[in-house]
């Protein structure tokens, strides 16, 4: 190994540098301004700023970095367009938890351990990058990891109060044993074909005969890592205790951005490894394990019920968005499990889509949790009336969620279902349909209680400064914008579909 | 300027936002009346640049589309956000922006104090925006978003004081009226849209009708798709049988009875009509229903016009009335004659009501012409603006009505038939009696009010300017339609301008007159010499021998009830559509089958649900442990189903 493989490597992996930059500077400075530490927040989103304009780099730039020794046409790095545009709902996601965080009080009560916060983010951020571009399985695994590592201290970050540190360490049981069934499927799928680079997996699985029974064990116990990833059933159980107990900024980063990367992960998975042909019109032909559809239909299907008939039941609103993102994470398999690109398009479009309404959702609540020390929905009795911008903000968004015109949540949930209508899974369809309508009572109950109600004494108005205003607008600019003239995100959509290889 | 034609949509709809957002807290009436105006005035002004534009272009080249954006693109269905500028959408967003401009002028003198003086501002930049993409829009879809939009408005504005009573209902009721009534054209509209798209696979205009020229597509499709347009245009401008809202719809305010009411919404049955001339040109069946429906309307809603004694309901069955004779004309064939009434009578009826707003304000909301009485007096350029537009709506010559009446009449017959013809002129001088009744019983005569307790009084200058600019129009607006007997070689040079847009229609048709110009001159002498006795008449009648009046209403008191009933339309859907509706839905539907079947099915399956998810739920039992196991014998079973399938 000379220095010019890792010279050559660095062109492609100029973000990831400036993320781990941030971390190393974060520990520093917070070292050295150890009494005042309002400059971390501002330095933090330089760096995020500075790695999200290396990302907008990335664009329409495809490669390898870090060469395979075995076959140097692959490497553990694959740099193309469809991870550019995950790379980027990351970096969106986190400049606006920058944001969650300044003006969150469950935050700002620790300044003192402000510069660990934020580095351990970045320790997020750095491991989702990764993971999405990764295409060799130590390198998925070691940036999971990476990734897993700083989310579950930053789960129990509060750790004063009893739900955190229960989250937290329930979160670290539940990764410790998913990642370490998913380390066991590698194993086995390197054993099988001996190589960890997924290119030269499936080159192997094409040309090789191979038990088909321990293929589909090493695979299935890989999906469960990143089932538990991105929640779906039955790796779910964690979602809605780690989202309650952890304070609300991370709650809706992980809600967010670590299920990108885990969609991302779970995309490029399956394509580059067991895709063995895109035809004319799209659809990808899938090397015959076992019957992918099927089970990728039951997991969808089963998580988006779970997910929405136990959001049913919520009186906590933090909670009930917990519930509300898992059924989210199985509406978003829906474009998978159809195997073709339109069903891709579809995936992004949903994305970009869902980060604006479920932050939009959770920084309001947020806000108003800040004032009222709750997110009981009783507490929202009349809040329309009181502060009618925060309610009708909050309505916007909660409409959107459940996918109604004229937002931009009807168009994502649109463009799923012409996938599936296309691909002939009706059935799926009006189960996933049904669902939303059950979706469609929990979120809607909330908008009854701020504006079927009148207001109770205990209803105060909540006060908002300019920055919180201007961060509601932002984000409800393209929940309306998108509803309408949709055009532009389906154009992004269908230009950053392409994956490296195809 | 052409490319500049969004700006006539995007300025009203600005000002929309702004006085609706801002409106409570600006609170000053000027300023809010000058951003509502203004939006429409500078959008005037980019329509007369475009004009003036397209018109220096030959005339092949006057078609241009100016396209915004993409906004559906789903699934083959290509729905583009783009407007369309041609001589006839030029035409008419001339007349919506310019009437529309002098309206929300005048507006601002006749709201004046009206605690929501904001919001009907508001509502009329809106009604402007929606109204403008119905005109420009490239193709069904943007029409249609117009077309729902100002349907919208309409409601609005018609319930805009919802707390007064109106006639036997209330203002809402009628507001509601007008709703429902055009919701059940919008159906057929809505049929004949998807149809267009189900033979044509396309919704964009140049699109479809290029394709209906060419394409091998029945007569039976073409008349398909034409009957169900016409119903939809049937309802926006009420004829029969849903003309029964528009009278009800003088319950709104009066500019909003000028402006939608009359100039410009309820002429966008007609514009669609006339956009969609191909198809119904290929539909020949369909267009003798137009022109009989047409014909039949304008005559019917005159004679009700006859004896009605609510100003502002005389003047809404002449609309009908004269909307009728619109339809006439498409009908037979005289695409650009229909179109220049539209625009000639925007002009004229647009001054009666803003007169009769103006008489109605200084009367103290008195609507009644048997309690007026020699306003001449009080408010002359209120009289005389009024009697110019009277004038010019009952085709006295040399004014505008009379040139494009006359254009209709004429083409009624050579296009059409005699019999056409003969109740057109009848319908005419009925239309001369009705406005000179109106005229007389309001401006001449003896006061017939309690002086001591009104005191009429001319207007503000910001009616009255707006009335004069109205009656000069009302005068000179006819000129540029003069027909080829009096222009010579020139021709029709408003027919000319249309020409291109109706080119298709007139090739597939292929009517060639062998009629003379003599014919034409007897026919228009003699409709001219019965409209002007008429005037006489109505004079004398309602001055000097108002028993003559009197006796013969008591002679034919079958008939003066029935016309003053309105031939009892309102009853029979009343008792034919309305009653059976009510009892239908309340038995069967409500308490059948809302109640029994449909909460059965729902409180059912919401009580499945809750089953369900109460089991669901106990499933997060909050320990670590179990979740484990949980996860673990999903992923055994998963692998059990492998198996057993491999």
């Amino acid at each position: 190994m000379d220095l010019s493989f890792i010279t050559e490597s660095l062109y492609f992996v100029k973000p990831e540098i400036a993320a781990s930059a941030s971390i190393i500077l974060l520990v520093l400075l917070d070292l050295i301004f150890h009494k005042n530490k309002t400059i971390i927040p501002y330095v933090a989103l330089a760096g995020i700023i500075i790695t999200g304009i290396f990302v907008v780099d990335q664009f329409n730039i495809s490669g390898f970095a870090f060469l395979s020794t075995d076959n140097p046409k692959y490497g553990m790095i694959a740099v193309d367009n469809f991870g550019a545009f995950f790379k980027l709902i990351i970096i969106i996601s986190s400049i606006f938890v920058v944001a969650f965080s300044a003006y969150s009080d469950e935050i700002n009560k620790i300044t003192d351990r402000l510069g660990e916060y934020y580095a351990l983010i970045f320790g997020m951020i750095l491991g989702m990058l990764v993971l999405i571009s990764a295409s060799d399985l130590i390198l998925i695994y070691l940036s999971m990891e990476l990734l897993s590592l700083s989310s579950y201290v930053l789960a129990g970050f509060t750790k004063l109060r009893d739900r955190s540190s229960e989250a937290s360490l329930k979160y670290l049981l539940y990764g410790a044993t998913s990642t370490g069934m998913m380390l066991f499927g590698i194993s086995i799928l390197y054993g099988l074909t001996g190589s960890t680079n997924l290119y030269i997996i499936s080159a192997a699985l094409q040309t090789q005969s191979l038990n088909l029974l321990t293929l589909a064990f090493s695979i299935i116990l890989i999906f469960a890592g990143i089932g538990y990833k991105i929640s779906s059933a039955p790796f779910h159980f964690w979602t809605p205790d780690v989202y309650e107990g952890a304070p609300i900024s991370i709650t809706a980063y992980l809600s967010v951005a670590s299920k990108a990367a885990g969609f991302a992960l779970l995309i490029r998975f399956i394509k580059t490894t067991f895709v063995t042909f895109v035809d004319d019109n799209g659809n990808w032909q899938l090397l015959q394990v076992f019957d992918w559809e099927s089970l990728l239909i039951i997991i969808s299907l089963l998580t988006m019920t779970l997910g929405n008939f136990t959001a049913l039941w919520q009186r906590n609103l933090k909670r009930m968005l917990a519930y509300s993102s898992i059924a989210h994470a199985g509406y978003l398999m829906l474009g998978l499990l159809v195997f073709s690109n339109q069903g891709l398009i579809a995936i992004l479009i949903y994305f970009t889509i869902y980060l604006f309404m479920n932050l939009g959702a959770f920084f309001i609540v947020m806000v108003i949790a800040n004032k009222t020390g709750s997110e009981d929905i009783d507490d929202y009795d009349g809040l329309g009336f009181k502060s009618s911008f925060l309610g009708v903000s909050l309505a916007i968004f909660l409409v959107s969620l459940t996918g109604l015109p004229p937002t931009a949540g009807f168009i994502g949930k649109l463009y799923l279902f012409i996938a599936l209508v296309d691909a002939k899974m009706l059935t799926v369809a009006i189960i996933a349909l049904l669902n939303t309508v059950v979706s469609l009572y929990y979120y809607i109950r909330v908008l009854k209680h701020m504006f079927l109600t009148s207001p109770t004494e205990k209803t105060e108005k909540i006060p908002l400064n300019f920055g919180q205003i201007a961060v509601i607008i932002i984000m409800l600019i393209p929940i309306l914008l998108f509803g309408v003239y949709f055009s532009p995100v389906v154009d992004l959509a269908k230009s950053y579909i392409t994956i490296l290889g195809f | 300027m052409i490319d500049y034609i969004y700006l006539t949509v995007l300025l009203p709809l600005l000002g929309f936002l702004i006085n609706g957002l801002l409106g409570p807290k600006i609170k000053n009436e000027k300023l809010i009346g000058i951003i509502g105006s203004s939006t429409v005035g500078i959008s005037f002004l980019v329509v007369l640049f475009a004009l003036i534009q397209t018109v220096g272009l030959p005339a092949d080249q006057r078609t241009n589309v100016v396209e915004l954006f993409t906004w559906l693109n789903v699934a083959g269905l290509n729905i583009k956000f783009a407007y369309l500028v041609d001589p006839l959408s030029l035409t008419m967003a001339m007349v919506v922006t310019g009437v529309g401009f002098l309206i929300h002028v005048y507006s601002i003198g006749y709201m004046h104090g009206d605690k929501a003086f904001w919001k009907f501002f508001a509502y009329l930049n809106l009604f402007i925006f929606a109204m403008m993409n119905l005109i420009l829009g490239d193709n069904f879809v943007v029409l249609f978003l117009g077309w729902e939009g100002v349907g919208l408005c309409s409601y609005l504005l018609i319930g805009f004081w919802y707390e007064k009573n109106f006639e036997k209902g209330t203002v809402p009721q009628a507001a509601k009226k007008a709703f429902i009534v055009n919701r059940i054209g919008d159906f057929g509209f809505l049929l004949g849209m998807f149809l267009i798209y189900s033979t044509f696979d396309s919704l964009n205009f140049l699109d479809v009708f290029s394709k209906a020229e060419y394409f091998p597509v029945s007569e039976a499709t073409f008349g398909l798709i034409a009957i169900f347009l016409f119903i939809g245009a049937k309802g926006k401008s009420a004829q029969i049988p849903l003309f029964v809202w528009l009278p009800d719809a003088m319950a709104g305010p009066t500019p909003v009875s000028a402006l939608i009411h009359a100039a410009t919404m309820v002429t966008a049955g007609v514009y669609m009509v006339a956009r969609a001339s191909i198809i119904f040109a290929s539909a020949p069946a369909v267009m003798t229903v137009v022109a009989v429906i047409g014909m039949l309307t304008a005559f019917f809603a005159a004679t009700i016009g006859l004896v009605q004694n609510d100003i502002k309901k005389v003047l809404a069955y002449s609309t009908v009335s004269q909307l009728g004779y619109m339809f006439l004309a498409l009908g037979v064939g005289a695409f650009s004659a229909g179109i220049f009434h539209v625009m000639t009578h925007a002009f004229f009826k647009a001054l009666l009501f803003l007169g009769a707003g103006s008489i109605i304000h200084s009367m103290h909301e008195e609507q009644n012409i048997q309690k007026y009485g020699n306003l001449k007096k009080y408010m002359p350029k209120t009289f005389i603006t009024f009697v110019i537009a009277a004038f010019a709506i009952s085709g006295f010559p040399g004014l505008s009505g009379f040139f494009s009446k006359d254009e209709i009449l004429w083409y009624s017959y050579a296009n059409g038939n005699l019999f056409f013809w003969i109740v057109g002129a009848i319908t005419a001088v009925l239309t001369a009696f009705y406005m000179f009744r109106l005229v007389t019983l309001t401006f001449f005569g003896k006061e017939r009010f309690n002086k001591s307790e009104k005191h009429p009084h001319e207007s503000p200058a910001v009616m009255t300017i707006p009335l004069m600019i109205l009656a000069f129009l009302a005068v000179v607006g006819g000129y540029i339609g003069i027909p080829e007997i009096f222009s010579g070689e020139h021709g029709n040079v408003f027919h000319n301008w249309l020409m291109p847009v109706f080119a298709a229609a007139d090739r597939k048709m292929a009517v060639y007159g062998t009629h003379t110009h003599l014919e034409e001159i007897v026919l228009m002498v003699i409709s001219v010499a019965a409209a002007l006795g008429a005037i006489y008449a109505a004079y004398i009648i309602y001055t000097k021998r108002i028993e003559v009046a009197n006796k013969t209403a008591s002679k034919l008191k079958g008939l003066y009830t029935t016309l003053f009933n309105k031939y009892y339309v309102d009853e029979a859907y009343e008792f034919a559509v309305i009653k059976p509706i009510q009892k239908g839905s309340e038995k069967l539907l409500w308490k059948f089958f809302d109640v029994k079947i449909v909460d059965g099915i729902v409180n059912g399956a919401a009580s499945l649900v809750d089953v369900v998810s109460s089991v669901i739920r106990k499933m997060q039992t909050g320990v670590a442990q179990f979740y484990l196991i949980i996860m673990s014998l999903g992923i055994a079973l998963v692998l059990f189903w492998i198996i057993l399938s491999l």
